[in-house]
C-alpha cells in the first residue's frame, strides 16, 4: 500500500523525526507509522517497523562500500508480510538507516517522557 | 503522541534480542545432552544415557517457558536453528565434563540478561528469570556430583559401571534448596 502525503482521513500525523532524505510520521489513530522515503510513503505497524529495522541495521554498509565487484550497487529489502518492498542504493541504505535510528532514539524519547509525565508521576 | 512501542511489547528490543539468544541457547543444550544421551546408549552406560535423556527434556521446556514469555509480553519469538552439534566424545569423562561446560555458559548467559533488566529496570523479566536461576543451582550441582564420581569412585576396574549406576540416581535435595 502506497499512501499519499496528504492522507484522505482526517487523522493526524505527527513528525517522529526527519532529515534531508525522508521523515517518519505517527499516527495514532491507526497504531502506525508512515514513512516518507524515496519518493513514496509507505505505513508500517509495530510488526513491520520492528522488521525494516532489522533488515536495514543488518546491512554491512562498510563491507559493501570496500566491495569492488562489478554487481550492481543495490539492496533490495523485502519485508515478509509487509506490504512495501525497497530498492535503494548503498547511499539511499545510510540515509534510510540514519532516518531510522533517528526515529528509534525519538520513540524511546517518548517512552521515556510518558513514564515520567504520566505513568509514575505522582 | 502516543507510546506506541510500549503498547505493544512489555520488552525493550535489547531484551527481547537477549530472550531469543537464550531461546536458541536452550535449544542447543537440549540437542547437546540427546547428542551425549546417544553416545552413553551406544557406549554402554545406560543409566548416564537415561539421565542426559532428562536433561535434554528440561532443556527443551526451558526453552518454550522463555520462547512464550516472550510472546506473552507481545515480543517476536525466533524459532531458532540448531546446527554442529558435538556427536562424538573421546572418553566417558569428556561427556560430563562437556555437560558441566554447557550449564555454567547457561548460567553465564541468564545472568547477563538479569544484569541488562536491572539497568533498564525491567523488574518483571527479572521475576521471571528468578526461576531459571535457581534452577541452574540445581543444574550446576548435578553437573558437578557426576563428574565428581569420576573421583570418588575412579575410572580403574569396574569404575565407569559404578559411575554410570551412580549418575542415575543423582537428584539435588539440599536443604538450601
Amino acid at each position: 500500500m502506497v499512501t499519499t502525503l496528504t492522507p484522505t482521513s482526517t487523522h493526524t500525523w505527527e513528525n517522529v523525526f526527519s532529515t534531508a532524505s525522508g521523515a517518519v510520521y505517527q499516527c495514532d489513530a491507526e497504531n502506525c507509522w508512515y514513512i516518507d522515503f524515496v519518493g513514496k510513503v509507505a505505513g508500517f505497524n509495530y510488526r513491520c517497523l520492528q522488521k525494516l529495522k532489522k533488515a536495514i541495521y543488518h546491512i554491512d554498509i562498510e563491507a559493501k562500500l570496500l566491495d569492488t565487484s562489478k554487481d550492481p550497487d543495490v539492496e533490495i529489502i523485502f519485508i515478509c508480510a509487509c506490504d512495501h518492498t525497497y530498492i535503494l542504493t548503498l547511499l539511499q541504505v545510510i540515509a534510510l538507516k540514519e532516518l531510522l535510528q533517528g526515529t528509534f532514539v525519538m520513540l524511546e524519547l517518548n517512552s521515556i517522557l510518558h513514564d515520567k509525565l504520566y505513568r509514575t508521576a505522582c | 503522541m502516543k507510546d506506541l512501542i510500549r503498547i505493544k511489547s512489555l520488552l525493550s528490543t535489547e531484551v527481547e534480542e537477549l530472550l531469543n539468544q537464550q531461546v536458541k541457547k536452550e535449544a542447543i543444550s537440549s540437542s547437546i545432552y540427546l547428542s551425549m544421551a546417544s553416545w552413553c546408549n551406544r557406549n554402554g552406560f545406560d543409566y548416564s544415557s537415561e539421565y542426559f535423556f532428562k536433561q535434554a527434556e528440561e532443556e527443551r521446556q526451558h526453552q518454550l517457558k522463555f520462547y512464550k514469555y516472550i510472546l506473552d509480553m507481545g515480543g517476536n519469538a525466533i524459532s531458532p536453528e540448531v546446527t554442529g552439534i558435538k556427536q562424538e566424545y573421546n572418553s566417558f569423562r569428556e561427556v560430563f565434563e562437556d555437560a558441566l561446560d554447557q550449564e555454567i555458559s547457561v548460567t553465564q548467559s541468564i545472568k547477563k540478561i538479569y544484569a541488562r533488566c536491572l539497568n533498564e529496570q525491567d523488574y518483571i523479566t527479572n521475576e521471571f528469570l528468578n526461576w531459571f536461576l535457581k534452577e541452574q543451582r540445581e543444574e550446576e550441582y548435578k553437573a558437578r556430583r557426576a563428574l565428581e564420581l569420576f573421583e570418588v569412585i575412579g575410572e580403574e576396574g569396574t569404575g565407569h559401571w559404578e559411575i554410570d549406576r551412580h549418575v542415575g540416581k543423582i537428584k539435588y535435595e539440599s536443604d538450601a534448596n
